[in-house]
């Protein structure tokens, strides 16, 4: 292969997108055939509502995959945050302002922790938020065996409202993947995070502050599941040990769906959306349909496969 | 001369849009060491991957043992007897030598079970006759790069190989390696094996070769004995213009300028021992030494990527307080590391992104980068330093080997204006490349910057630099400048005070 050539076959638009965006536009056209309710604002709106807890789930989830690592903590953090924030509320229903910060704080605190422990250590971050998601799991299980608490009235608004017309929730995800995207790619420490994915020595090398940066770059993936909990615990309004379990591993779909390679360096969040906005989209039509939630998951796993297996590796090695 | 061992004749392999080989024609005699030369692209790895079965022509024949093959396969080749040894060794780090040697046809004792004794001593028989002491038993992680390369040419003669093909074998290795090597090719070709041999040193190949091919963009220029041609002639037809000179002119008289970076007794880890050793403004002092003789971590111990135990490191007479990367990086010092690909270039990344890494300062406004000051910064390096890059935004992982050498140099020639470490700065760069580089590295020291210079390559030590420190086992075996300077003289101090009680573990 010529140089020239090679350069035109690397840098053409990344090709996950396309295929992403074909898969939507027949999820569209198909939901539009089984019901003329799949397209009215009503079922939008629900989608988008839907989608924040995984949305925002993904987004921290984008940002360690981009640093060539990976968080297995983010279901038992979440499950942890509503937890704490649905029994605290129910003690104290007027210190909600109080509340919020507190459970971002120490969810990207516990963050923090997985990236500098990661890195002082030595240990893949696999390993290392294993155990953390094993620590703080069985430590809200000791606390709660049973879902339980309950969150003020009005509290649910952050799930259910809407401001113009629009969802809150969908407000919120619209919000944070743009901030994230600005952030990506108009930031020094968001360009920092592509250099450490793309080698942590010779990010080194470079003078760049690595520890600094995978610490960070952890705490945001734990202050996003701290936030997708605030608007879980909205919706369900009880605080659950267990109901963030299969959010890890959901998490990640979206972020390889979307283009975001697992060896770090190249991807980045507007793909993830469209990953969000994919498996969001075919669980809301299979609702739909009323297939059965066991075929969702098939569904949802042949579509990984198309969308990750026709997309062009060139350049991935 | 007898029938050869192999014999391509109107050989064609095109990619789309391109001629990869152009009606080549090439024949290898059974004994004869046989070079491939030409510059990157020029279609040696193409030829090598058609007769080792990689790759499948799609005009012209192979004729094998005096037969007409189309290999289905590099299997099939290889059950034929053509071994190729890449450049990327295909070894498992995690087995032994043995294991990996006798990978396929490990030999059984009673009950069909694998016999590890049997495999050692067979292996261990093996690897006598090279004349290497590894053992049979060692891990292949735990050697070093040219020991590897040795279990990799055991591994092929176990396959009582007619042809072998070597691409690079001596990009990874030096001195006292590369003689072992070039002893066992001799070996073989004693044997009647068929050898085929690319480097880019010229050098080696007037000492190795028998006789030489030489391919310019997918064509055949030429087949010819190694003694009808010259040094400059072999370049003439590979580059297919005259170059004056590979080196540009060094300095006149030695230079009085202000010592930029001064290494008072520095000691790190084992490799590192009581070494010191100073570098000028203009100046272009090289270290040289074997690979494992403690070059690199010298380096490194500068660049304050490596922890030191005792001595001092000063930087225009100051000595660094809290040492590491970004400390020197802010004091105007640059280091070009030897392994671009994962200590270097962020090949997912643009040319210009990888030009500003260490600088992101300079594009920074109140914590956001201005993306248009990047793209004109790239735009300028990469006309300044003649990058084959469309664009600023090309990703450098598209880039041929000398262009990403170049993005490497432009990236640290904007840094470094005091000190530039240079770590291999034309490994794997072909000739014409090579020259430009040097002529970069040259203007650099004219232009004031003090250049500390690592090579193998003792032509490009012995051409280049002002000054030499030699090193050999750690420590400093001398230093040369001027007229003193030769091949032999660095050779006779690299080799100064080597003990073979540790054989084969120097890394």
């Amino acid at each position: 292969m010529t140089f020239t050539q090679s350069i035109v076959r690397r840098n053409r638009l990344a090709p996950s997108y396309i295929i992403v965006t074909v898969l939507l536009i027949a999820l569209v056209v198909t939901g539009a055939f089984v019901s003329d309710r799949f397209l009215s604002w009503r079922n939008v709106s629900n989608l988008f509502q839907q989608m924040s807890v995984l949305g925002l789930a993904s987004l921290g989830q984008t940002f360690v995959i981009l640093l060539g690592g990976i968080d297995l903590s983010v279901g038992s953090i979440v499950s942890a945050a509503t937890v704490f924030l649905a029994n605290f509320l129910e003690w104290r229903p007027d210190l909600v302002w109080l509340a919020l910060p507190f459970a971002l704080a120490a969810t990207g605190a516990i963050g923090a922790l997985n990236g500098y422990l990661s890195v002082r250590l030595r240990v893949h971050p696999l390993i290392v938020t294993l155990g953390m998601s094993s620590i703080i799991f069985g430590a809200s299980l000791s606390y709660r065996k049973e879902p339980g608490g309950s969150i003020p009235p009005g509290f649910d608004v952050l799930a259910f409202g809407s401001l113009w017309g629009v969802p809150i929730p969908a407000i919120a995800l619209f919000g944070a993947f743009a901030i994230a995207g600005v952030w990506l790619q108009r930031s020094r420490s968001g360009r920092s995070l592509y250099f450490v994915g793309g080698g942590f020595e010779n990010a080194r090398l470079n003078g760049l502050p690595v520890t600094r940066i995978t610490t960070g770059v952890y705490a945001l993936s734990g202050f996003c599941a701290g936030l997708a909990a605030i608007f879980l615990v909205a919706k369900t309004g009880v605080g659950d040990p267990r109901i963030g379990a299969s959010l890890t591993l959901q998490s990640i779909t979206p972020v390889v769906v979307g283009g975001t390679i697992l060896a770090g360096g190249r991807g980045g969040v507007f793909g993830t959306f469209l990953g969000v906005l994919l498996v969001s989209m075919l669980n809301n039509l299979l609702n739909f349909s009323g297939v059965s939630s066991y075929y969702q998951w098939v569904l949802q796993g042949v579509i990984i496969l198309i969308a990750v297996g026709l997309r062009d590796k060139g350049g991935e090695s | 001369m007898t029938a050869p061992v192999i014999r391509l004749t109107g050989i064609e392999k095109s990619y789309p849009g391109v001629k990869s080989l152009d009606n080549v024609d090439f024949a290898v005699a059974p004994g004869e060491i046989h070079a491939l030369l030409g510059e990157n692209g020029a279609g040696k790895s193409t030829l090598t991957a058609v007769m080792g079965g990689a790759v499948k022509p799609n005009a012209g024949t192979i004729e094998y043992l005096g037969r007409i093959v189309a290999w289905r396969s590099p299997k099939e080749a290889q059950a034929a007897g053509i071994h190729v040894i890449h450049q990327e060794l295909a070894l498992f780090p995690e087995l032994t030598v043995a294991e990996n040697i006798l990978l396929t046809e490990q030999p059984r004792g009673p009950l069909g079970l694998i016999s590890p004794r049997a495999r050692l001593k067979r292996v261990q028989t093996a690897l006598d006759s090279l004349g290497v002491s590894i053992p049979a038993s060692a891990r292949i992680g735990d050697l070093t790069l040219a020991d590897q390369q040795m279990v990799e040419i055991a591994k092929a003669l176990v396959g009582e190989p007619r042809l072998l093909v070597f691409d690079e074998p001596t990009a990874v290795i030096a001195g006292r390696e590369v003689d072992l090597l070039f002893d066992n090719m001799r070996k073989m070709r004693s044997l009647g094996i068929g050898i085929v041999y690319i480097s880019h040193r010229l050098d080696e190949i007037f000492e190795v070769a028998d006789r030489v091919t030489i391919l310019k963009d997918g064509k055949l220029v030429g087949t010819h004995p190694i003694g009808s041609l010259t040094r400059d002639g072999m370049i003439n037809l590979m580059v297919g213009r005259r170059l004056e000179q590979i080196f540009p002119p060094r300095l006149a008289k030695p230079t009085q300028g202000r010592v930029v970076l001064a290494v008072d007794r520095l000691s790190a880890g084992d490799r590192v021992k009581d070494v010191s050793l100073s570098v000028r403004e203009g100046e272009i002092v090289a270290i040289a030494g074997m690979v494992g003789s403690g070059r690199t971590e010298v380096a490194e111990a500068v660049f304050g990527a490596r922890a030191v135990e005792s001595g001092a490191i000063s930087i225009d007479g100051e000595a660094i307080p809290r040492r590491g990367p970004r400390q020197s990086i802010g004091r105007g010092v640059g280091f070009l590391t030897e392994d671009r690909k994962a200590q270097g270039l962020f090949l997912g990344l643009s040319v210009a992104s990888n030009i500003v890494a260490p600088a992101l300062d300079e594009i920074t406004r109140n914590g956001l980068l201005d993306r248009s000051k990047e793209s004109d910064i790239g735009r300028r390096q990469i006309g300044d330093f003649s990058i084959a890059a469309p664009s600023p935004d090309t990703r450098v992982g598209a880039l041929s080997g000398g262009n990403q050498q170049k993005v490497l140099f432009s990236r640290w020639a904007r840094i470094a204006d005091r000190l530039l470490i240079l770590d291999e700065p034309t490994r794997g760069v072909d000739v014409g490349a090579k020259v430009e580089i040097y002529r970069i590295i040259r203007s650099l020291a004219d232009q004031g910057v003090a250049v500390l210079m690592i090579s193998s390559e003792l032509a490009e030590v012995v051409g280049l630099a002002d000054r030499v420190v030699v090193m050999a086992q750690g420590r400093v075996t001398g230093e040369l400048r001027g007229d003193d300077v030769s091949e032999e003289s660095v050779m006779r101090l690299a080799v100064h005070t080597q003990d073979r009680s540790m054989p084969g573990t120097i890394q």
